[in-house]
């Protein structure tokens, strides 16, 4: 687990927007090699979307050949509804950005048969072979797109139906109107995310401070679904001072010294990536691979022969074990041999016990 | 930065989409930093998010405009001629010479901005109408942006009008109604008096013989009416409203001044109950309930109204406030007497038009819409988007074109007016038309007119 701390969510935003940027031009991808991002909605990456475009337009960062997933979408309301995740992706991200429209995925909560929706989903992931990145942001509750508590850490995209807490939270957006907010959406699950080879989070703000510690410092538990990613190889997750309140100060210390030492011995907490790593790997493996040099010559077309490496336990004679010791090595005066030879030492004192024991 | 319409990135995919982005859109009262989506396929504005998921469809071109302002295209609803052309006069030539006449006035016009406008007949004896009205008809069914200015249909100013509210109309032309819609057809021709018929907005005299009646008729017709060059009293004109009328022609202008006792028809602003947000003129209920505050003409040239007039006029009743140029055909031709219509003389004086032998009455104007806007953002103390609603989004209302002319809203014709501010910090802002584009093609960039020229 790598965690990130910064002192607000300005800079915290600006570190997973360089991130990302700095993981997507590494990767360099191309029409045939695209880069698969998996994309969140939600107040906490605002500020990253935001930090995302400006780089575009500084032309800094091209997405023509990334191919986008996102989490989740409210089922039952239109697409253009201004609260729908696909206007909120249109207006933050989408429409600032040179992405190619037809490479982007959002669940359809209007679809005819939701269950049908989901599963092509899953497959489409698979289809471009599977998902990059994963960026999420979490609920207070801990919750990883809608995958609310109680949902199975194996889960998939499926129909989910949304927790109290949520739809309260979300009422806001629909004139403090409890019965116009959608109860039921559609969310990637946490298995999903998981099959991400990498997963950034963002958790910003005091009022999630709890999540964080439920997920950082307590156990996997279905009632916070982001500790899920305990489990995960490459998970990083970037807060702000606030969301670090409910963490103990050991627990910040640590991470931040992590990122301090790695600063200072001059390498960055980035995933080994194959396109960083991949040389070295090749390199490694040849090496690994490759016989020695005479015995190959040698052996050219022969299977290796299976060397039987164990040896035959010696049969039990039933001896004193102090005969088998020579007479002489034995009987040598102490301290007139050499200082490094004190097994001879310790044996003469064992041999002297037992004169006591057996005389 | 200049904003260009064609070095910008440019792929060939075909769907015919422009987006305009780095800019101001003028919606309602507010400037919106917002992208805009046209298409030149359907002429039409994009709803970008639907067209961009649905159809999953990416903009073909994309231009920064480096923070320039969009508006609708202008639109003009009193203009009598421009470029040397009176749309009053039927050629020597006979009528085929006017039709040309009117497609040349269309294609300068629009690079002043004014992308459609009510080409408008002030009176005339009724063989002008019956030549002149089948070429004012609207023009925009073709949606050929290379045909330039869109013609929304003749603006009829007479000759029902009051021959002492008469400005420099000929008198001897002028004429009464007394047996209603009959008189009309006589004057006008019947062919231009069946649905749908080329005039849409018709000046008259409320006061007249006969004139409610005509009201009436005229609005089940489809054509809206504007009262002006009247003498009627502010119970006279309340009735012409009650009627049907929604709109006075070129407030305070050839009409009794405001007096303290008799309002006159400037009174009509002071009527209690709003404009009708939409175009239920054709509604039967509206006749009997309250008259209405109807929309009003304001020529904003500096000569034809004191800046203070106008405000005070904005302030009563900003949603009807509509400018007009009214503007005649000398526009641009050089100082001098000119031959005008009916035997009568017009003398240009730089911008001033007066009629010769008249003690210097006031001969319309040679002012640019745009100009109009201008001065009157600058008189007023209005913001941009409140100045340009006087020549878009209120105009449309007017003429019942809400949310096809005058809007940047998803759906409405793409015509556009890509504008400049300059000295925004200055005593004087001045708008500078930059771009304008019909029905989702570009047709004049400042500074390109010839290569603009040569793509039509």
């Amino acid at each position: 687990m790598r965690l990130i701390i910064r002192d607000d969510p300005q800079t915290a935003s600006k570190y997973i927007a360089d991130y990302v940027i700095e993981r997507i031009n590494t990767f360099a991808p191309t029409p045939q090699k695209p880069f698969v991002l998996g994309l969140p909605t939600g107040s906490s990456p605002v500020l990253i979307y935001k930090s995302l475009v400006q780089r575009h337009k500084a032309g800094e960062i091209s997405f023509r050949n990334v191919i986008t997933f996102n989490m989740d979408e409210y089922v039952g309301i239109p697409r253009e509804h201004p609260e729908s995740y696909h206007s909120f992706m249109y207006k933050h991200f989408f429409s600032h950005v040179d992405v190619d429209p037809a490479n982007i995925n959002i669940l359809n909560g209007n679809a005819p048969d939701l269950e049908a929706e989901c599963i092509a989903y899953e497959e489409k992931i698979k289809k471009v072979g599977g998902i990059e990145l994963f960026l999420g942001g979490i609920g207070p509750d801990g919750h990883i797109a809608f995958n609310e508590p109680g949902s199975s850490l194996k889960s998939r995209t499926r129909v989910k139906t949304l927790a109290y807490d949520t739809i309260i939270a979300n009422s806001r957006f629909f004139g403090n109107d409890l019965s116009q907010v959608p109860r039921m959406a559609l969310t990637v699950g946490v298995q999903t995310i998981l099959d991400a080879r990498e997963v950034v989070i963002i958790i910003t703000g005091a009022h999630k401070a709890l999540a964080l510690q439920k997920c950082i410092e307590g156990g996997v538990n279905h009632m916070w679904t982001l500790s899920s990613l305990q489990l995960h190889p490459h998970p990083l997750i970037v807060v702000d001072e606030d969301a670090t309140l409910e963490l103990q100060v050991k627990t910040v210390k640590y991470f931040k010294s992590i990122e301090m030492v790695a600063n200072e011995l001059g390498f960055q907490q980035i995933l080994p990536c194959a396109a960083r790593t991949g040389e070295k790997r090749a390199a490694i493996i040849e090496e690994l691979h490759s016989p020695k040099g005479k015995q190959t010559s040698e052996f050219k077309l022969e299977a290796p022969k299976p060397e039987i490496a164990r040896s035959v336990t010696p049969e039990l004679i039933p001896d004193r074990m102090a005969s088998r010791i020579l007479e002489n090595a034995a009987r040598k005066p102490q301290g007139s041999e050499n200082e490094d030879m004190s097994f001879l030492r310790m044996n003469a004192r064992v041999d002297s016990l037992l004169g006591v024991g057996t005389n | 930065m200049m904003p260009s319409a064609v070095s910008d990135h440019e792929t060939h995919t075909g769907h015919g989409i422009t987006k305009f982005t780095n800019c101001f859109l003028v919606k309602g009262n507010d400037l919106v930093k917002e992208d805009l989506w046209i298409s030149s396929t359907t002429g039409k504005i994009l709803q970008s998010q639907e067209v961009f998921y649905g159809q999953r469809v990416a903009p073909d071109r994309i231009i920064d405009l480096g923070g320039r302002i969009v508006s609708p295209g202008l639109i003009d609803v009193q203009l009598n001629g421009a470029y040397g052309f009176d749309f009053s006069v039927i050629p020597k030539e006979g009528a085929s010479a006017y039709g040309k006449g009117v497609l040349q006035v269309n294609k300068s016009l629009i690079k002043t901005g004014v992308t459609s406008y009510l080409p408008t007949l002030t009176s005339q004896k009724p063989e002008v109408y019956h030549k002149a009205l089948p070429f004012l008809a609207p023009s925009g069914a073709t949606r050929d942006p290379s045909s330039g200015s869109e013609s929304l249909g003749a603006h009829a100013e007479g000759p029902f009008i009051s021959p002492t509210k008469n400005g420099i109309h000929n008198v001897s032309v002028l004429r009464t109604a007394p047996a209603g819609l009959p008189d009309l057809e006589t004057c006008y021709g019947a062919f231009n008096l069946m649905a749908p018929s080329p005039i849409k907005l018709l000046t008259l005299a409320p006061e007249l013989p006969g004139a409610l009646n005509c009201i009436t008729s005229l609005t089940d017709l489809g054509i809206t009416v504007s009262i002006g060059h009247s003498e009627a009293t502010y119970e006279e004109a309340r009735a012409g409203i009650a009627a049907g009328a929604k709109m006075i022609t070129h407030l305070f202008n050839a009409m009794r001044p405001l007096h303290h006792r008799n309002p006159g028809i400037f009174g009509l602003l002071g009527t209690a109950s709003p404009t009708p947000t939409s175009s239920p003129s054709a509604s039967p209920t509206s006749r009997t309930t309250a008259p209405r505050k109807p929309y009003f003409g304001i020529i904003a040239d500096g000569i034809h109204l004191h800046p203070t007039s106008i405000k005070i006029a904005w302030n009563a009743h900003p949603d009807g406030f509509i400018l007009v140029t009214d503007a005649m055909s000398l526009v641009g031709l050089p100082d001098g007497t000119y031959d005008w219509t009916n035997g009568s003389r017009i003398i240009k004086q730089g911008p001033l038009l007066t009629l010769e032998g008249s003690n210097g009455k006031i001969a319309g104007s040679s002012i640019s819409l745009i100009e109009c806007v201008t001065n009157f953002l600058n008189w007023s103390g209005a913001t941009v988007p409140e100045a340009l609603k006087a020549v878009t989004a209120t105009p449309a209302r007017m003429l019942g074109l809400e949310g096809v002319k005058g809007s940047l809203e998803p759906g409405a014709d793409a015509d556009v007016v890509v504008l400049g501010l300059e000295g925004e910090d200055g005593p004087e802002r001045i708008l500078v038309v930059e771009q304008v584009w019909k029905f989702g093609k570009c047709v004049f960039e400042k500074g390109k007119e010839k290569e603009s020229d040569g793509g039509l």
